[in-house]
């Protein structure tokens, strides 16, 4: 099957429709049509590029300076999220490099520090059980007294 | 008509120029114009009495000059050298709190030499001082703070903090009240001066020179004062702070409600700081008729009593025996089937705390329900005068009074411990004024000397016959006091003790030949509900309850009433009404949670006879209510409403009983002390040979003397604290 | 009156201008005070005319509008596909607050409560006591985030860089309650955060 699509795009670009080559050739790296209509369900979107890292959920991180500056670095969520793919699953390490606030990959940056307490992310969780609620962490300010009762003689 | 009011408006306004013009000390003493000294400060002419110092010169025409170690009420140090002004024609900057003014000079605070000083000095403070503000609980009121805002240097110089590093001291543990981090202190030495001069404990003071001066305690021991939290106010830095409000507020985020104390009978006022509902911390607040500046440790530190132990739902004794809280309207209907079931045959107690609206409803209300049985936890003779002339159970003298006299004569009290800011005054007095004291009781340590007369009661005989070598002295004595302790008069001799103590008061004013005007008996109340009881016609001090008819025992806040330690009959319907869970609760058929004297706006009479009011500073816990309007809602469902609906309406009831309840801040004159007297001559003077005691002889004892510093954590740390001192091998027996 | 006579003084470019347009696209009315900015009485020539009726009958505007929405399904577009992408961040981006750390794992607050005084929106409650080992800390440290204004006074008020406005934006919630933020949330925050912290810090480390 790629190798179909490779003969198609090259022919397609040696017929000067360039940009039907790219579309080939977008298909092709993402592992074929049906592949392809797979990711352009789930991501609305079908880009090619290079796989720059995967983290620790599994997400993959890609980087294309084809695009323009803002579209040229993209994740696409771990397979197991599905359709339940949100902005928060992108971990901290990875997040400075998505925003284009550093150029560095976390495994590179040195002004990155990992201290053994920092606690593994975790996505946006609200809507689920286990969402943050408030709840107080004081005492109580009034210590009320417990009734004892002494018995009259 | 108009003529002559115009001209009074003239007179009036003349004065005023007056007084304009010149100033207070020219004012007072307007014969001494002449030795008044001229003196410019900034240019503006001010007449000062020689002697005045060119900082109080300064504050007499408003201008501040920045200072640390000077404070009025304690001596000048001059060691902080905040002070410096420039003074004309002299080659160097003078420190204006120690220098005294000369005739003619001309003080520059606004000077370029001036400023140059301060920045220099404030420079040289900041060098040794730690920048750890943002850990200081003196952030935002520190005086360091402030004044390195309004005259130091815009700049720093202390760039290499590398060379030896900042002065470093290490925090002295002097006890569970004043926490140390000494390496704040700029040794202004101001708490040196108030524990020598004010509290009479000479427990702290420097050692080194230089950069290693340190204030300390010499070895270590702990600063145990009934009024050490002061030191805490005095510091103008943050090196001393309070440990129980440590870390706990800021001064900006605290609301300050103006009220009283009630935890001793002296009515100091204070300001109760509180935040989120919650009292952060009590602070003195100036009344010079009462406690100055000063407040007792109790008073300062038993807030957090106010948090424990809290009764804050109605209750009601279920038949298991087991108390449950209830609602509101169940307890009040149980509690007054009770009361119209006992025909009358109610007794009530009311107990230290109360206040006078409180008391006052309460009286109507069992007068109502056809009884007369409203007494007081503390003793007070019936017989001679009675309660029926205040003289006979007022400080009659006033506590200013003290400052006037030159001979105290202490009857079976501890003034230390009974009322601190009261002997305050009375060192005071010994300090400047060369005051004479003299004790009939057991030995004790006032902070001052004084002469021993024995702890035998039979000694007031001796010194009414004349028959006492202590006569001698008192006849020299041109202002006399006789102070006595109102503890005594529980003593089965009581009244006897009592009326002798008014025959001496009288005897020793014929010998000494005082003013009319001034009046030598003076009786020092414990309880701070006391004296507004009895203005109310309470019957003082109850001890036995088995000779009365009790079928309900009512009890307004009383926790220590004898009644109590003895049996109380099972079929007796017990009712506590207060806001601590102890003895009184634990009896109780049904309880009503009240207010603490932060909660609610009551009326409280001095030992003076000075009513002054406490404030809402936090709303009460729980379902916990006003204690009159508990009161007033029984009543009602009682059928025997009370006529009175709001704080007002209870108030004018209040002066129809006793006018001077409501008259607050002022002290009615005290009068028909000779009447009194002359009644007193009625009572058997029998006087019994037991030696006199006092309740509160220690440092140990002071701390925890009712429901709220019982209820208090930091109470209890501080007599383990002086209680582990004691066995420390430096301490010298001597209380202290 | 000088309505009338600005029109008769530039009747003249009108005129000119009708010529290369479209002819008649207003009716205007005469007089009155309105100005006519098209010629009004521009009668269309025949061959106008028929231009008209042939580009209304056969519906090209329309057509031409729908080809050129069309086109740009084949060009790059300009938005760009969040969540995959992400617009650029400023390391100063105010987001949602975190409580940090020392490298030890010592919580950073000293209860100095300066950023409490200097909230704005007064969104910061603290309450604090002594802890067990002598040092000033917060028992109590809420935002709620619901008042919150993302103004940064909190962080720049804070004299150990321990509340910060860290980068996170994606933390909307489903209600209110989840919003009030409490020291274990906030400290939860940081934990979580510190490594993207500490590079802002470091990033904006000149300019502090």
């Amino acid at each position: 099957m790629e190798r179909v699509l490779l003969v198609y795009e090259k022919i397609l670009r040696k017929i000067g429709l360039e940009k039907f080559g790219n579309l080939i050739e977008i298909i092709r790296i993402n592992d074929g049509p049906v592949n392809s209509l797979k990711k352009l369900t789930y991501y609305d979107d079908l880009k090619k590029g290079t796989l720059v890292g995967t983290d620790e959920f599994g997400n993959r991180y890609y980087n294309n300076n084809y695009y323009f500056f803002g579209r040229n670095r993209w994740v696409e969520y771990a397979d197991h999220v599905g359709f339940n793919y949100d902005g928060s699953q992108v971990p901290p390490e990875w997040y400075g490099w998505l925003h284009y606030k550093t150029d560095y990959l976390p495994e590179n940056d040195p002004t990155r520090p990992n201290y053994p307490w920092v606690l593994k992310p975790s996505e946006n969780l609200t809507g689920t059980k286990a969402a943050y609620m408030c709840y107080s962490t004081t005492k109580p300010k009034i210590v009320v007294w417990t009734p004892q009762s002494k018995q009259k003689a | 008509m108009l003529r002559s009011s115009i001209q009074k408006a003239a007179k009036v306004s003349r004065r005023c120029v007056h007084i304009g013009n010149t100033n207070k000390a020219a004012v007072a003493k307007p014969s001494a114009e002449q030795t008044l000294l001229e003196v410019y400060i900034d240019d503006k002419k001010v007449l000062v009495e020689p002697g005045t110092t060119v900082l109080q010169a300064a504050a007499l025409v408003g201008v501040e000059i920045p200072r640390f170690c000077y404070h009025e009420r304690l001596a000048i140090a001059g060691n902080c050298r905040m002070c410096l002004v420039e003074i004309e024609k002299s080659p160097k900057p003078v420190a204006a709190c120690a220098m005294p003014v000369m005739n003619g000079w001309r003080v520059k605070t606004n000077s370029e030499m001036t400023r140059k000083a301060r920045e220099g000095v404030m420079e040289f403070l900041l060098v040794n001082h730690p920048l750890d503000c943002p850990i200081c609980d003196q952030g935002g009121e520190c005086d360091l703070q402030d004044q390195s805002m309004a005259f130091g240097s815009d700049r720093s110089r202390f760039t290499d903090i590398d060379f030896s590093g900042k002065r470093a001291v290490e925090d002295k543990d002097i006890g569970p009240l004043v926490k140390t981090i000494m390496t704040r202190c700029i040794h202004c030495t101001r708490c040196i001066r108030f524990a020598s001069e004010v509290a009479g404990v000479d427990d702290l003071g420097t050692t080194g020179r230089g950069s290693d001066m340190q204030v300390g305690t010499y070895i270590e021991k702990m600063f145990l004062s009934e009024l050490s939290g002061n030191v805490i106010d005095l510091c103008p830095v943050g090196a001393l702070t309070s440990k129980p409000y440590s870390f706990t507020a800021r001064p900006w985020e605290t609301r300050k409600i103006e009220s009283i104390d009630v935890l001793d009978a002296v009515g100091s006022n204070i300001v109760v700081s509180t935040r989120t509902n919650e009292v952060m911390r009590i602070l003195p607040l100036l009344n010079e008729q009462v406690n100055e500046e000063w407040l007792a440790d109790k008073s300062r530190f038993s807030y957090d009593g106010l948090k424990t132990q809290r009764l804050a739902f109605p209750m009601v004794k279920f038949d298991s025996g087991e108390l449950k809280a209830v609602e509101w309207e169940d307890t009040l209907k149980h509690a007054a089937q009770a009361l119209n079931n006992a025909n009358g045959q109610i007794v009530g107690i009311a107990g230290p705390l109360v206040d006078a609206e409180a008391l006052i409803a309460f009286k109507d209300l069992l007068n109502k329900l056809g009884s007369e049985h409203v007494y007081t936890e503390n003793a007070f003779p019936l017989s001679g005068s009675g309660i029926d002339i205040r003289a006979s159970y007022l400080f009659n003298s006033k506590i200013v009074g003290i400052e006037q006299a030159d001979l105290v004569l202490l009857i079976g009290t501890n003034p230390r411990y009974d009322a601190p800011l009261i002997n305050t005054r009375i060192r005071k007095s010994y300090v400047h004024n060369e005051l004479d004291v003299a004790l009939i009781g057991p030995k004790i340590d006032l902070t001052y000397d004084y002469e021993h007369l024995g702890n035998s009661a039979s000694t007031v005989k001796d010194l009414i016959s004349g028959s006492h070598p202590f006569n001698k002295r008192l006849a020299q004595a041109k202002k006399p006091l006789i102070i006595l302790g109102a503890q005594q008069l529980k003593r089965s001799d009581g009244a006897a003790l009592l009326a002798a103590v008014q025959q001496l008061a009288k005897k020793t004013a014929e010998i000494s030949k005082v003013d009319a005007s001034w009046k030598v008996f003076n009786l020092l109340q414990e309880a701070a509900s006391q004296v507004a009881a009895l203005d109310l016609g309470y019957k003082p001090g109850i001890s036995n309850l088995k000779s009365l008819p009790a079928k309900v025992l009512y009890l307004l806040g009383a926790d220590d009433s004898d009644v109590l330690k003895e049996s109380i009959p099972t079929d007796t319907f017990v009712i506590y009404q207060g806001h601590h869970g102890e003895t009184g609760a634990e009896l109780a058929d049904v309880i009503f949670p009240g207010v603490t004297y932060t909660e609610k706006q009551g009326t409280y009479v001095n030992t003076e006879g000075r009513a002054q009011q406490t404030l809402n500073a936090v709303t009460p816990p729980g379902y916990a209510r006003t204690d009159w309007k508990i009161l007033r809602a029984l009543s009602e469902i009682a059928g025997k409403t009370l006529e009175y609906e709001t704080l007002q309406e209870v108030r004018k009831r209040l002066e129809e009983v006793s006018p001077n309840l409501t008259s607050y801040g002022n002290v009615q004159e005290s009068n028909f002390i000779a009447q009194a007297t002359e009644l007193s001559k009625s009572v058997k003077n029998n006087l019994e040979s037991k030696p006199i005691d006092l309740k509160l002889k220690k440092l140990e004892d002071y701390f925890m003397t009712d429901v709220i510093s019982r209820s208090s954590v930091t109470m209890s740390k501080c007599i383990q604290a002086v209680l582990k001192q004691k066995q420390n091998k430096y301490y010298d027996g001597v209380e202290k | 009156m000088t309505t009338s006579l600005l029109m008769s003084k530039t009747r003249g470019i009108f005129k000119l201008r009708s010529s290369i347009s479209f002819g008649y696209m207003y009716s205007v009315r005469q007089g009155g005070t309105y100005y006519f900015v098209k010629s009004y009485n521009a009668v269309p020539s025949p061959k106008e005319l028929q231009d008209d009726l042939v580009r209304s009958f056969f519906f090209f505007d329309i057509i031409r509008g729908g080809l050129s929405s069309l086109s740009y399904l084949f060009r790059e577009p300009v938005t760009i596909n969040y969540p995959f992408e992400k617009g650029p961040l400023s390391p100063r981006f105010r987001g949602e607050h975190a409580l940090r750390r020392y490298p030890s794992g010592e919580e950073r607050c000293i209860a100095c409560k300066l950023c409490e005084a200097i909230c704005p929106a007064q969104a910061i409650t603290i309450e604090a006591e002594e802890r067990a080992d002598g040092s000033r800390r917060t028992t109590r440290y809420d935002i709620d985030m619901t008042k919150c204004i993302y103004c940064g006074f909190c962080q720049e008020a804070c004299p150990v860089d321990a509340i910060v406005e860290g980068p996170n934006f994606e933390y909307s919630t489903e209600n209110r309650e989840e919003l009030l933020y409490n020291k274990e949330k906030l400290l939860n925050n940081g934990d979580k955060w510190e490594p993207e912290i500490a590079a802002n810090i470091h990033a904006d480390h000149l300019y502090r």
